[in-house]
């Protein structure tokens, strides 16, 4: 019987300032489409649309593209002959596996010379990379490695003769979860 | 800190056919400092401390050479492929960024 | 005009309001039920099968963990330190493990599969880790090992390493049986300021989210400690992550080795009964 009482009580409460905020959210929203005042949106017309000042800025991907280009220069990266495995969701940043491997020829004159990993979030992108020569018989490599935040990994392979191939996946980074 | 910084574990398959591809797997102890973390008690950074190049030699000859940089995990874990077409010693080096140097050699017998 | 809009806002608030309500009401109950469970046992059903767990597993985390620890398992080094330690002479009394146990204490292959166990001078339940301490301080004559330090987990890895692939067999019968049930109330008391059992997750709600991670099934919980843990990026024991769970849930933490911890991981390695010891472990 207490307890309806009270819910009774906290309903009302709710129903009041319900219908007083709906007051106030309707005014607002009045506002945001119909000028006020002067017909123009002054500096410090707190009612004015703010569509135009509050323009999230987009996380930059300044930094990977431009590791990329200094180290690939223009050279186009096609988006095949290399398969990468990693984890979906990683609980601590700082152990990811990744196995990268390519179905590429590995012969004398015909072959992977290079094999890049990169991480887009990290403060320093570029995380290891691998110089191979026909004696490994396969283009292939794994290592654990650490990431900031959630992001892509970018696998690039390049042959002897210039060419590139990539591929991308991404990781999330799950640091705090339920783990303790 | 671990201890025994620069202990090495290197796993090759049970049995090597002459001219078969295999996989190399190793893992070293290594903290792998960044240089970004602090120190909870004194509150200064932890300087840097990470291996950045690694070398693997097959029959004297480098078949494999890797660049890493602090981004790699601690205690790192890296395998890679190895044509075994002949009987040699397979050295596989370790060189951090204050000049501390760790390797290990494996013989590698082809049947 | 605007009071038009007022109302037709106003039946958007209602049932916002209402839910608000209802809401508050829930979790008032829910705590009462709690607290008036005292040492009974909550009844909690699992919301799932093993083999459909496993497969939400598998879409979730796929194989990666089990594919790290087949590669290479940074725990292994602390293998070798482990061998090294049983084969070293300490203590007053000039022995070490191998003395009594034979060459690189071969003999306490399969000791590992009855721990936890009754202990009539304990009074209470032997663990692993305390076993080997015990032993230390009586046979040896040598200072007990720091827990979670780095001597006490290679010593113990290295031991029950040597029982890998046997059946864990603990026994409940006898005086163990009191201690059991202590641990068994522990697992399912409600606690901490989130109000949490270990059994609302891991046998109720098992399967599901909890903040992006998948909430583990108690099935395969106790048959590989200590092991090496991603999260830590270290090697830890069984205690260690029972304190990690206690945290979470914002309940007081047990120091290592006390009695509500020993009867806990008494209760989870029955439950573990017949699984096969893997030691050293790889967890996410």
């Amino acid at each position: 019987m207490k307890k309806n009482d009270f819910s009774h009580a906290r309903r009302e409460f709710i129903k009041k300032t319900g219908v007083a905020s709906a007051a106030l959210l309707s005014l607002s929203a009045l506002s945001s489409v119909i000028p006020m005042g002067n017909g123009k949106a002054g500096k410090g017309d707190w009612l004015g649309p703010r569509a135009a000042e509050a323009a999230p800025t987009a996380p930059s991907t300044g930094a990977i593209k431009d590791k990329l280009r200094a180290t690939f220069g223009d050279r186009k990266i096609e988006m095949s002959h290399v398969t990468m495995k990693t984890p979906i969701i990683a609980e601590n940043g700082a152990v990811v596996p990744v196995s990268i491997s390519s179905d590429l020829p590995m012969e004398p004159g015909n072959y992977v010379k290079k094999i890049y990993i990169f991480v887009d979030a990290n403060y320093n992108p570029f995380i290891a990379s691998m110089d191979l020569t026909p004696a490994s018989g396969k283009a292939a490599f794994s290592l654990r490695i650490k990431m900031r935040k959630t992001s892509q990994v970018r696998a690039i392979v390049e042959t002897n003769k210039g060419k590139l191939y990539g591929m991308t996946k991404t990781v999330k980074v799950t640091i705090g979860g339920c783990g303790g | 800190m671990p201890q025994g910084i620069g202990k090495i574990k290197i796993r090759l398959p049970r049995t090597v056919r002459k001219g078969q591809v295999i996989a190399v797997k190793t893992l070293i102890l290594h903290p792998m400092e960044t240089g970004l973390r602090t120190d909870k008690k004194t509150k200064k950074k932890i300087p840097a401390y990470y291996i950045n190049d690694v070398s693997i030699y097959y029959g004297g000859q480098l078949i494999t050479h890797e660049d890493w940089t602090i981004a790699v995990s601690a205690n790192p874990f890296m395998s890679f492929y190895l044509k075994a077409d002949k009987e040699a010693p397979l050295k596989i080096v370790w060189k951090d960024n204050k000049g501390g140097v760790y390797q290990k050699t494996v013989q590698i017998t082809p049947r | 005009m605007y009071k038009k809009i007022s109302i037709l806002l106003k039946t958007l608030v209602l049932p916002a309001a209402v839910m608000l309500v209802t809401g508050t009401l829930g979790v008032g109950t829910w705590a009462q039920a709690a607290t008036q469970s005292g040492n009974k046992i909550e009844k909690l059903t699992p919301s799932m099968s093993y083999a459909e767990y496993q497969k939400r597993y598998e879409k979730y985390y796929g194989d990666f963990t089990a594919q790290m620890a087949e590669e290479g398992n940074p725990a292994e080094f602390l293998l070798d330190d482990g061998k090294d330690l049983a084969n070293k002479v300490v203590g007053s009394k000039g022995k070490s493990c191998a003395s009594c146990h034979g060459k690189d204490a071969l003999q306490l292959k399969g000791a590992a599969t009855t721990f936890p166990k009754y202990n009539a001078e304990l009074k209470g339940i032997m663990t692993f880790p305390l076993q080997i301490n015990t032993c230390r301080e009586k046979q040896m004559g040598a200072k007990p090992l720091k827990y979670e330090s780095y001597d006490q987990l290679a010593l113990t890895m290295y031991i029950k390493s040597l029982s890998n692939g046997m059946p864990i067999k603990v026994s409940i019968d006898g005086p163990a049986r009191p201690f059991y049930e202590k641990g068994q109330v522990a697992y399912y008391k409600r606690q901490g300021q989130l109000n949490f059992s270990c059994a609302i997750c891991h046998v109720q709600y098992a399967g599901y989210k909890a903040r992006s991670n998948l909430i583990s099934n108690n099935k395969h919980h106790a048959d590989h400690w200590p092991c090496y843990r991603l999260k830590w990026g270290k090697t830890g024991s069984l205690q260690r992550r029972f304190r990690g769970c206690l945290k979470n849930m914002r309940a007081k933490k047990p120091p290592f080795q006390s009695e509500e911890l020993r009867n806990m991981e008494l209760y989870l390695t029955y439950l573990n009964n017949g699984d096969l010891i893997q030691v050293p472990g790889m967890r996410m």
